[in-house]
Order: structure tokens, then sequence, then C-alpha cells
């Protein structure tokens, strides 16, 4: 198992020492959040709804477009440079190869929503008194880490595929959706402090998680078996 | 010294309603160097990713000392069409990369290769700076770092100046003993000086061309 991971951790590095040196798709991703976040702020400027009810929701948009964008690279990019080929070779072991995507993906979303996420808070300006502030790192951490790994196994599956950037994003969304909901639902809550309520969609957020993390290992030498 | 065995009995591939290969039967043992040769089209590529494990078979067996061929079965070395880098690391990145991945890359093999190659000087050069030739002297030196018992070459003398060429011809003597070595190539001439079995594709079966020495 120590190899296994070793594996992981040489391709993760690769692919984050790849990203940061060639930052442009990093900051591109970066700019088009914060213009959605800057955008549907201003927008709902006009419009007089409580922040705690707006916040979740332009959070997860946001989210789920970056990472949409994020993680459409993750083997696109590998598969366009010819570069899957030597890595599954190199690797000796498909599974190797979604844990490092998965761990790069989840990465850089952190990253983005590092820097997104306190913007988003400023503009819309939400009331931190009565916020469940681990609630909310929870939802944000169990969303993330859903998107990141349901997200890595559908590129991997659509990567091989003609027109895989059009197929992600549509066979991405129907998959998320209770992700989605479960993730909005815990943020909204967190902030208005009431957290109890939604402890099961937590717990879904775990389930989904634990299942989208799972199910590569037995799967994932299918997917890229071409 | 135990001498692998590479043996092919009746592969096929279809791909669609393709049928690539029908019925591809031969068998190698380490020491051999053999030409796999044919127009284009007739599945010397389909074959290789077979081999390599990238891709499945329709039917027949494809076997490593007599058990099926799959991915992490054997170390395969291969050298296809684009030459499988990253454009943004380094020469000396790429291939101390791959070594990490074979666990075979060790600072001193990496140097020994980039020498073999002769791509020391340039190795922290971005890959993507080099040029196609040179990129695939890179290639090579990839191929090489896992110390591969199959080694695969796809038209390997494409881009090569007669520099590359001789470093490729000195790689296949030198391997020779302990490799068994299949290349896809048109120009049988390239193999000069070096005995080599020639196996033909034609119609999606595999035609024993003879021996011959280049």
């Amino acid at each position: 198992m120590g190899r296994f991971w070793r594996k992981v951790f040489v391709i993760y590095w690769k692919d984050l020492r790849e990203e940061f040196r060639s930052a442009d798709h990093l900051l591109a991703t970066l700019v088009f959040g914060t213009m959605l976040v800057f955008v549907i702020s201003f927008a709902l400027e006009l419009v007089e709804i409580g922040s705690a009810q707006v916040f979740p929701a332009v959070l997860w948009v946001s989210v789920f477009f970056m990472a949409v964008l994020a993680l459409q690279r993750s083997f696109a990019k590998e598969q366009e440079d010819g570069t899957l080929d030597a890595l599954l070779l190199a690797s000796g072991d498909r599974s190797v190869l979604f844990y490092a995507k998965f761990l790069s993906s989840l990465t850089m979303l952190l990253l983005l929503e590092a820097i997104v996420v306190p913007l988003l808070w400023i503009f819309i300006e939400v009331e931190t008194a009565k916020v469940t502030f681990w609630f909310f790192l929870a939802a944000l951490l169990l969303g993330s880490w859903g998107l990141a790994a349901a997200g890595t196994l559908l590129n991997g599956i659509t990567a091989q595929l003609p027109g895989a950037r059009l197929l992600f994003p549509i066979l991405t969304f129907p998959i998320l959706i209770p992700l989605l909901i479960g993730a909005i639902l815990c943020t909204q809550r967190a902030l208005a402090g009431e957290v109890a309520p939604v402890l099961g969609w937590l717990y879904l957020l775990m389930i989904f998680d634990l299942v989208f993390t799972v199910l590569p290992l037995v799967l994932f030498d299918y997917v890229l078996e071409g | 010294m135990v001498k692998d065995v590479l043996e092919l009995r009746g592969l096929q591939k279809k791909i669609g309603l393709k049928q690539i290969l029908k019925d591809v039967s031969f068998q190698s043992s380490t020491g051999d160097l053999v030409a796999i040769t044919g127009v284009n089209g007739a599945g010397k590529t389909t074959l290789f990713r077979i081999l390599a494990g990238l891709m499945p078979k329709s039917g027949g067996q494809a076997l490593w000392n007599g058990e099926n061929l799959e991915l992490n079965h054997c170390r395969v070395g291969f050298i296809a069409h684009r030459p499988m880098l990253y454009g943004s690391l380094s020469v000396q990145e790429n291939l101390a990369f791959f070594g990490q991945l074979y666990e075979t890359g060790s600072p001193e093999r990496v140097q020994e290769l980039l020498e073999l190659v002769g791509l020391w000087l340039y190795r922290l050069e971005p890959a993507s700076v080099l040029s196609r030739g040179m990129q695939q002297r890179l290639a090579l030196a990839r191929a090489l770092v896992g110390n591969p018992s199959l080694i695969l070459y796809d038209e390997p003398f494409t881009s090569l100046d007669l520099g590359g060429r001789d470093i490729l011809r000195q790689v296949f003597a030198e391997y020779r003993p302990r490799t068994i070595q299949l290349v896809i190539s048109h120009e049988l001439e390239h193999f000069q000086d070096l005995a080599y079995k020639e196996i033909r594709l034609e119609e999606g079966r595999a035609v024993q061309g003879g021996n011959g020495r280049g």
C-alpha cells in the first residue's frame, strides 16, 4: 500500500508543479470565479433579499462552475499531451491516477475557494453573529471533496470520448444534484446557526464523498481501458 | 540468465465494425530484435497498444512467460508516435518524474540516461522548447528509465538526425541481452549491422518475414 500512495504523491506533486508553473489556467479560473461572485452580488444589490438566503446559492453556483473549469483539465490535458499512456505504463495501476488527479483537483479547488469565499463574504455582507463556523467549513470541505471526487471520475470517463469538453459538464451536473442540494442546505443552516435540522444532509454529503472516493478503486480500471 | 518469453496466439482486435487484427501469432524471447512491418493501417500501433496493456484485445492470447499480459505484468518501455512528455517540466524533471514512478530514477540513473541520449547539457531546459528530434531522444530515455524487459518502439527513427539514429542503434545493441525489442519501422536499412527478425502484418495476420541483417 505504501508504494501505491508514494506513486499517488509523485503524480500529485507533478500536477501541482505543472499547474503553478503555467498558472494561466488557475488564474483564468480564479478570475472567472471572482467575476461571477462580483456580478451576482452586484445584481442582488438591486433586490431586497436577506444575505443568509442568498449567500449559499451564490457560493455553490460559483464553486460548481469553478470546479467544472478546474476539473475539466485533469485527464483531458494528459490526453491532449499524449502523456496519459506514459503515466499508465509508469504507474502500472489505473486507480493510482484517479487518486492523484482527485487530490490535485481538490487542492486547486480549495485554493480557489480560499480566495473567492472571503470575497463573497465581504460583497454579500454576511452577518457573522449567528454563524456556526465549524459546520460551514465542514459543508464547504465535504461539498468540495464530493465535487472533486465525482468530477475526477467523470472526467476520466469522458476524457477519451469525442466531445469531452461538452460531455463533461452535461454528465456531471445531474450526478452532482444531491451533493449541491445538501451543500446549499447545510451552508444556509450554518449561517443561521441552526444546524440540527440538516445533520442528515451532512451525513448524506459524507456518504456521497465516501462512495465517489472508494468506487473508483474498482471502477477505474475499466474507465481508462482504451 | 532466465529468458523472458512473449507469445501471441491468434490475437484479435476489433474496433467498432472493423477487424484490425484477425490472427496474430508469434513468439519472441529475450535477446530478440523484431522489426514489425506492414502497410499503413495494418494494425501495427494497435498491436503495440495491446502489448503495452493500454488496450484490451478482442480475442486470442497475449502471454508473458505463459501468463496473460496485462498493464503491470512486465516492465514495458514504449516509444509512441508522440513523445509523451510534460512541456512545462525540464528535461531532467521529466525523466526523474517517470523514474520515481518506476522506482528506478536515482539521480545517477537519470544522468546516465541523459548522457546516453545526448541531452545532459539541456537538462534544465523545459521539454517544450526542445526540437522534435531532441524530444524523441528524451522519449527514448523515458522508455528506458524503468529498466524494461519489453521495449516497444513505434517508428522511433522518425525525426531523429544521424546522431540520434546512431544512439538508437546503440540502445538496440546494449539492451539486447536483457530485453525483447519490437520495432515498427518501414525502413529496414536502419537496422544496419544488427541481426533482426521481421514480422509483417498483412490483412490482420502476422507473416514471418525471415531473419535479416540490415
